[in-house]
């Protein structure tokens, strides 16, 4: 299954004694100590950089497979970046640039995890928010997590705290009843969402009723954002189904930390997807579903599609899907609260705990599988209840 | 309700006992409703103002000879005006005061040609259409009074001529009232008039659908069943009811009867705004059984033809994801976001509410029966006739 080359504990020292000797000369001499040849990388992954060199180094570029992906200016040098989750070789290379114009490099190559013909692992990231006496646990190692899958002890292979690039897709219930205070009232609350974001982190804003009225592409550039939500006129139904599975669709293909922020009554009367596809794909995938109500109190309704029973057993799916998720569902009662609710969103997901691994009972037959994240020290964890097991 | 379409009475007293009937109904059908007129209008009226109920008839006539003059624009505008100045909601007097005094000029009129009342009530009708459009809040019994006017002169003429030409004409006039019920989400005064409808005329295939319609939305699909299959006795193609009779036979877990019509539906090259929704629903019936082969076939069918529908590709993508082939899921989903927005997304939304065009027909009817009447009305009025060709228009 997983056998890992592990370079010798020597490398690292006698690296250290090549950049001395290259300095001595006047030339730049770099070598990359983190990650080590060989071994494999997934996920949040820190690039760090050996420099020695005569003269003043000016940076430090570092680039994944051919691209950059950052630059470390001052010592000790290093950059963080996200790999993915692919089981793959990839190539690591720095070149630091000194004062006087002078280069040096070196060249990392990782290599996937060895598996074995019939299995395909797949790592499986949980994002676990965990309390002590009602405050956020911002103190915990990876010594302190047990992760039980199915109530098979799991090795924790990836772990870290608001290091991944969060990715999310802002999906806001545009229809006919959202004209107006409300509709201005999302739009703060996303704004004060967007605000909050990093440089790293990416949305795409999809405003919809029961079809996409306006959408933007994933970026990090505030400004698209902004503009998409300011220029939207409500008008239409609800399809939160469709929409929703779209999402969480397009999540897919992204890397790291991902989250859909639902905002809707999710009275949905016009989707053609019904709410089990997407408790389904809540299950099988990997984002998170964060969904902002206004007024908690659920009241069912008729339609050309659904009576009150089976309108109330969607609600219920819906509400389901959040949960499983490993997100939840916050209700505010107010529109002046709706801010709030968005930046509490985002703090959740910054003060997540991200714990990888590959699962060692993983079948790909579509089962679920129980999760149980144990934490030391009288804390409290919530993460996913489980997921079905697809590859 | 409190029709009566076998109640006919000869001459002048008739037409007195059926106006006061046309009051007593009037005080049934008080009920919320939106609206607020805005600023003076032509008529240089204020809302509230007291007006004699000489002067109130005077008004009523100049309207009713603007409307006989072909002046399709101004006459309802003045209607609306005068009855939401007459008319208080804090007052439910000020309402009968309005009804005598129209009530008397509807007399001195209908007594000379009972066709009159035909123009008359689709004045009121058109009022009644404008007022919604508008939302008139803060003068929600005015907008009843013009509603119930329409309704009620429909439903006199019917009871007075008693020709099949009457049944037509009132039965339509009703149903476009019905239609516009419907829009404004008032089910139950809606269903009432199309059942009206339905009695004056029951081939009336606009009243018969909007009917089944809130059947449907209510689920009482038995009931929209069976009105749906007597549409299609009538009509045997309307693509409305033969996708709505699916829809619902869907309901009572009659699938194999709702495929057969589903597939007949996309199966057709007349294109209509429902046919990627019987896609939609073809599909669903598939993979809802488990047939997700069968749903997958009949959803890449319908990209075919309608290959910039985003529904339809987030609805493969779901298909395509159990079938484990989450990549072509996802590039489809990333396709769909490419697409210029289309029409065809709106088909369920379309679906669940009143198309504007589901009563077009029966306007258009009341609309050519109403001009050919207006010479009458304007001679009964003593004022010039309309030009010709002049019309609602819309």
């Amino acid at each position: 299954m997983m056998r890992p080359i592990r370079p010798s504990s020597l490398l690292p020292a006698l690296a250290a004694g090549l950049l001395l000797a290259a300095a001595a000369r006047g030339q730049v001499a770099v070598r990359i100590l983190s990650p080590e040849p060989g071994q494999p990388v997934f996920g949040a992954t820190d690039v760090r950089v050996g420099v020695q060199a005569g003269p003043a180094i000016d940076r430090v570029e570092v680039y994944v497979n051919g691209k950059l992906a950052g630059t470390a200016k001052t010592p000790p040098y290093h950059v963080q970046v996200d790999v993915g989750e692919d089981n793959v070789k990839r190539e690591f290379r720095a070149v630091a640039y000194s004062s006087t114009g002078a280069t040096g490099s070196d060249t990392v190559v990782t290599q996937p995890v060895m598996i074995n013909d019939e299995m395909n692992l797949k790592l499986r990231a949980l994002f676990v928010s965990v309390t002590r006496n009602g405050q956020r646990a911002l103190d915990l190692g990876k010594e302190d997590f047990q992760v039980l899958d199915n109530g098979a002890p799991q090795e924790v292979v990836t772990f870290g705290r608001d290091e991944l690039p969060l990715t999310a897709v802002l999906l806001l219930d545009t229809s006919e009843s959202m004209q107006g205070k409300r509709q201005e009232a999302v739009r703060r609350g996303a704004k004060a969402f967007l605000d909050g974001m990093k440089p790293s982190d990416e949305a795409m804003l999809a405003l919809f009723s029961d079809r996409l009225l306006r959408f933007t592409p994933f970026t990090s550039q505030k400004s698209i954002l902004e503009t998409a939500i300011a220029g939207t006129q409500a008008a239409g139904g609800t399809a939160v189904n469709d929409f929703l599975y779209m999402s969480l669709k397009l999540l897919d293909a992204r890397q790291g930390q991902r989250v859909v922020v639902l905002f809707s009554d999710g009275a949905d009367v016009h989707s053609v997807l019904p709410a089990s596809d997407v408790l389904w794909k809540s299950r099988a995938g990997q984002a998170l579903i964060y969904w902002i109500q206004l007024g908690g109190k659920h009241e069912s309704f008729t339609s050309s599609w659904r009576d009150f029973k089976a309108n109330d057993k969607e609600y219920r799916e819906l509400e389901q899907a959040v949960r499983d998720s490993g997100g939840r569902i916050l209700t505010i009662e107010r529109l002046e609260d709706l801010e709030g609710a968005f930046r509490n969103v985002l703090k959740e997901l910054r003060e997540q705990y991200a714990v990888g691994y590959y699962p060692n009972n993983a079948k790909g037959d579509g089962k679920w599988h129980k999760l149980d994240v144990r934490v030391k020290g009288g804390v409290r964890a919530r993460t996913r209840e489980g997921y079905a097991d697809y590859q | 309700m409190r029709v009566r379409t076998e109640w006919r009475l000869q001459g002048r007293s008739a037409l007195w006992l059926a106006l006061l009937w046309l009051s007593a109904g009037l005080s049934a059908w008080a009920q919320p409703a939106p609206g607020t007129p805005g600023g003076a209008g032509s008529l240089g009226l204020r809302a509230g103002e007291k007006l004699a109920p000489e002067r109130i008839q005077e008004i009523y006539r100049k309207v009713l000879a603007d409307w006989s003059a072909g002046e399709t624009e101004r006459a309802p505008e003045e209607l609306i005006e005068l009855e939401s100045a007459v008319v208080s909601d804090a007052d439910a007097g000020t309402r009968k005061v309005l009804l005598k005094a129209e009530q008397a000029v509807i007399h001195q009129v209908g007594a000379a040609d009972l066709e009159v009342l035909v123009p008359i009530a689709v004045l009121h009708h058109e009022a009644y259409w404008r007022l919604l459009k508008r939302g008139f809040h803060g003068h929600a019994l005015a907008m009843i009074h013009t509603r119930t006017m329409a309704r009620d002169l429909a439903v006199l003429y019917h009871g007075q001529s008693g020709s099949e030409g009457a049944s037509l004409v009132s039965s339509r006039l009703l149903t476009s009232l019905g239609g516009l019920l419907q829009q404004s989400a008032q089910q139950l005064p809606a269903a009432e008039m199309f059942q009206q409808a339905i009695a004056l005329d029951a081939k009336n295939v606009a009243a018969v659908l909007g009917l089944a319609t809130i059947y449907e939305k209510n689920t009482q699909t038995e009931s929209a069943v069976k009105l749906l299959r007597h549409v299609l006795e009538i009509e045997p193609g309307n693509f409305d009811a033969r996708l709505r009779l699916a829809l619902n036979l869907k309901r009572q877990d009659h699938g194999g009867e709702a495929a057969k019509l589903l597939q007949e539906l996309t199966a057709a090259s007349e294109p209509s705004w429902g046919t990627p929704l019987a896609f939609q629903e073809l599909a669903r019936l598939d993979s809802d059984a488990g047939k997700t082969a069968e749903a997958e076939k009949v959803l890449r069918q319908a990209l075919q033809r309608y290959p910039n529908d985003l529904r339809l590709h987030v609805q493969l993508a779901a298909v395509l994801d159990r079938r484990g082939a989450p990549g072509e899921a996802t590039t489809l989903v990333e396709k769909a976001l490419t697409l210029p927005a289309g029409e065809e997304a709106a088909a369920r939304f379309l679906y669940n509410t009143v198309r504007p065009d589901a009563f077009a027909a029966a306007r258009t009817f009341l609309d050519e029966n109403s001009r050919s009447r207006l010479p009458v009305l304007a001679q009964a009025l003593g004022a010039p006739p309309a030009a010709a060709g002049t019309g609602v228009g819309r």
